[in-house]
């Protein structure tokens, strides 16, 4: 058994391009779940019922159908729905958006339900609307209660876009496929691969703990 | 646009069987994982300095990496490191059974490390001795915190055998798509697994909800 990781080094600049789109899915894919997963959360607290009910299908079908699923159905099955053809990227930005919102929508409600109900008698009582009582009081409690969660849901969107590599998005799991393919070395390439998504993974875990711990007075009552 | 469902029925013997080996690899890989999992733990709880690095970082390594990764380094590195040539099958389990008893051996340390130190030094003082007050105090009520987070690893675990389609392990993923790919009905097809997934999942799902609200922890 000799390994050669040359290969690695030879086709760098692919492998970096694909290192950008994963980096790139995963920041732009965090950010759509966390705004949807907000507003489904708000919706299933306090929407009307019929629209809770819809809202609680949404995310306890999200809990049971695998990623792999949604992402495959998003690129290969909604285009024959609507008519509408995605590029990959796009389509796996659309799947990951509709399976991570329901786990985020999961973070915020356990968070807004963690604020005791009496601060909230209590400042009905002074004359908040419900409005002022979200925005001023739930919130500002609740944001920083959801950090640890919400750290861990952005590492699991970052080993998700991996999963984007079946759907064809040309990030780093697919390049690295790819190189292997071509290179007869899948030993090195995924090797290296896996170096590269522990060195982004670990500090991304650790940072938001680290993070966490200094910010976790402002959440306590 | 027209569809036709009959051929989701007319592929129902490759569909059960692929959603039979679905399930086989979830119970396969939780029965591998448990065991495991609680040896890391107790390794990286009360091991010798090196081993406890090493079940540290072997935990660490684990969770920081996309499981599909893990599935396909399997692939090509087990046949190599072990001289045999596995069957997909086992590259999968092997793949899933490390990812998950890495999760698991978290699971139970931090199961362990929640139960008071005053707990164990007080059976200590009734004269019990470190391993009776592991066994007869501590274990016991970790247990209880545990039992809700398995709970949820497992319905993960169930999702993530998806994920061993890619190294042509015939579980429902692979044969659902390998059906779409020679019948040309992609929609009804990818629907049909989504349903067949949806189907099984979802009761799991529910009944992790069910164990969390009864093993809730009130102190």
């Amino acid at each position: 058994m000799d390994f050669d990781f040359s290969v690695v080094t030879d086709h760098w600049r692919f492998l970096a391009s694909g290192v950008g789109i994963t980096l790139l899915l995963s920041v732009v894919s965090g950010l759509t779940s966390l705004v949807a997963g907000l507003v489904v959360a708000l919706l299933r607290l306090y929407g009307p019922r019929p629209l809770r009910l819809v809202v609680v299908l949404y995310i306890d079908s999200m809990r049971a159908i695998p990623v792999l699923v949604v992402l495959v159905w998003s690129f290969f099955a909604l285009p024959i729905l609507t008519g509408l053809t995605m590029p990959p990227f796009v389509a796996a930005l659309v799947g990951l958006t509709v399976h991570l919102a329901a786990y985020a929508a999961e973070i915020v409600r356990a968070g807004i339900e963690s604020v005791r109900p009496g601060q909230t008698r209590a400042a009905l009582a002074l004359g908040m609307s419900r409005a002022q009582i979200v925005r001023r009081i739930i919130l500002p409690q609740a944001i920083v209660r959801m950090l640890p969660a919400f750290g861990s849901l952005l590492s699991i969107t970052i080993k998700d876009t991996a999963i984007a590599s079946v759907i064809a998005v040309p990030e780093l799991m697919r390049q690295s496929e790819t190189l292997a393919g071509q290179s007869f070395q899948p030993i090195e390439v995924y090797t290296f691969a896996m170096l590269v998504y522990f060195v982004i993974l670990f500090p991304v875990t650790r940072g938001v703990d680290m993070f966490y711990q200094r910010v976790a007075h402002l959440g306590r009552s | 646009m027209t569809f036709d469902w009959s051929v989701v029925w007319q592929h129902r013997d490759a569909l059960i069987a692929g959603t039979a080996t679905t399930i086989l690899l979830t119970v396969a890989t939780m029965a591998i994982a448990v065991p495991c999992g609680i040896a890391v733990a107790i390794l990286r709880l009360y091991g010798w300095a090196p081993v406890r690095a090493l079940a540290a970082a072997y935990v660490e390594f684990f969770r920081n990496l996309p499981l599909i990764l893990v599935v396909f380094w399997a692939f090509y590195v087990l046949p190599i490191l072990t001289g045999l040539g596995l069957p997909p099958l086992a590259t999968g389990l092997a793949a899933l059974a490390l990812n998950v008893t890495a999760y698991n051996a978290e699971t139970f340390r931090a199961g362990i490390n929640s139960i008071r130190r005053g707990q164990v030094e007080a059976a200590m003082a009734l004269g019990m001795n470190r391993v009776q007050a592991l066994r007869r105090v501590v274990v016991p009520q970790a247990l209880r915190r545990i039992l809700p987070v398995l709970a949820s690893t497992w319905v993960s675990l169930f999702k993530d055998t998806s994920l061993v389609s890619v190294i042509a392990v015939t579980e429902l993923a692979y044969v659902a798509m390998q059906i779409r790919a020679q019948s040309f009905r992609v929609l009804e097809m990818l629907t049909a697994m989504a349903a067949i997934y949806w189907l099984l999942g979802y009761p799991q799902a529910k009944l992790v909800d069910w164990i969390q609200r009864r093993f809730a922890v009130t102190e």
